[in-house]
């Protein structure tokens, strides 16, 4: 019986200091000042994880289609370039002012700071999985709400080829027809 | 109302001039080119295996195709535009006045 009334005086406690934090203000919200470590690694490797898992048994089409690079190529210019930046361009408003910063997609997977890259068909799914349904409390919206799935494949196929691109080769691929 | 005519003559320039001031360059806010430049394409450097280049070379194509059509001369009535052209020329040598 002891056991049962400290457990419960426990919870009530966790619930009460959970609470005071809550309704006190203290946590300070504003995007320009960043987690400590072991905050920004706890949400980091949630994050991480889910995605890993929610991935993992998405089945990756060919992406080599020449076509998918202009139609991904138009997209990622007017729907991502302004946060994730483009060929020749190293900072933007949003990569600047967005907390936490978004990846710059133009440079390759493995020079990426903070988290580990898989292998090529698994940063395939990883993508395509978050360009579909976005990331909560990120800036990174859900554009299959708006977007079908295989204009979300050709982002991804256009995504493989970004790293390597020139400035002059990403203009003629991403420009309206 | 002339003090009220006073200060909105220096508040609104006041007004618009800071609001420039603050924002950064408007370069970074225009739209994707329209169109692709593919002047600068080297096609000796170009591996036409390439996905990439592949898809450069149908994007020029493309729009290559679309600017003929756009100036499509087949459709152009060529006896009225020499009517025009020689009605030109005639207006052109009216000697009424110097040019």
């Amino acid at each position: 019986m002891k056991i049962i009334k400290l457990f419960i005086a426990v919870i009530l406690l966790i619930i009460s200091a959970i609470s005071a934090v809550m309704y006190s203000g203290i946590v300070n919200v504003a995007a320009d000042e960043p987690h400590t470590d072991l905050v920004y690694w706890l949400l980091e490797t949630t994050r991480e994880k889910s995605i890993e898992v929610a991935a993992q048994n998405i089945d990756v089409p060919d992406l080599s289609d020449p076509e998918l690079l202009l139609t991904g190529g138009m997209d990622y210019e007017f729907m991502c370039s302004s946060c994730h930046l483009k060929p020749g361009r190293n900072q933007s408003d949003m990569s600047l002012g967005l907390y936490p910063s978004p990846p710059n997609l133009t440079i390759k997977a493995e020079e990426h700071d903070g988290h580990k890259h898989r292998d090529s068909t698994q940063t395939d799914r990883k993508n395509f999985w978050v360009i579909k349904h976005g990331i909560k409390a990120s800036g990174m919206p859900a554009w299959g709400k708006t977007h079908d799935e295989q204009r979300i494949w050709a982002m991804v196929a256009f995504l493989k080829r970004l790293p390597t691109l020139t400035p002059e080769q990403y203009q003629i691929l991403t420009a309206l027809d | 109302m002339k003090m009220l005519t006073k200060i909105a003559l220096v508040l609104i320039p006041t007004i618009t001039l800071s609001t420039a001031a603050l924002s950064h360059d408007p370069e970074m806010h225009k739209m994707a080119n329209e169109k692709a430049d593919c002047k600068n394409m080297d096609h000796s450097k170009m591996d036409m295996k390439d996905p990439v280049a592949m898809a450069m070379m149908k994007k020029c194509m493309q729009q290559s195709e679309k600017t003929e059509i756009k100036v499509d001369h087949s459709k152009m009535d060529h006896s009225k535009m020499s009517a025009e052209k020689s009605k030109v020329k005639k207006d052109d040598s009216h000697s009424s006045h110097n040019h």
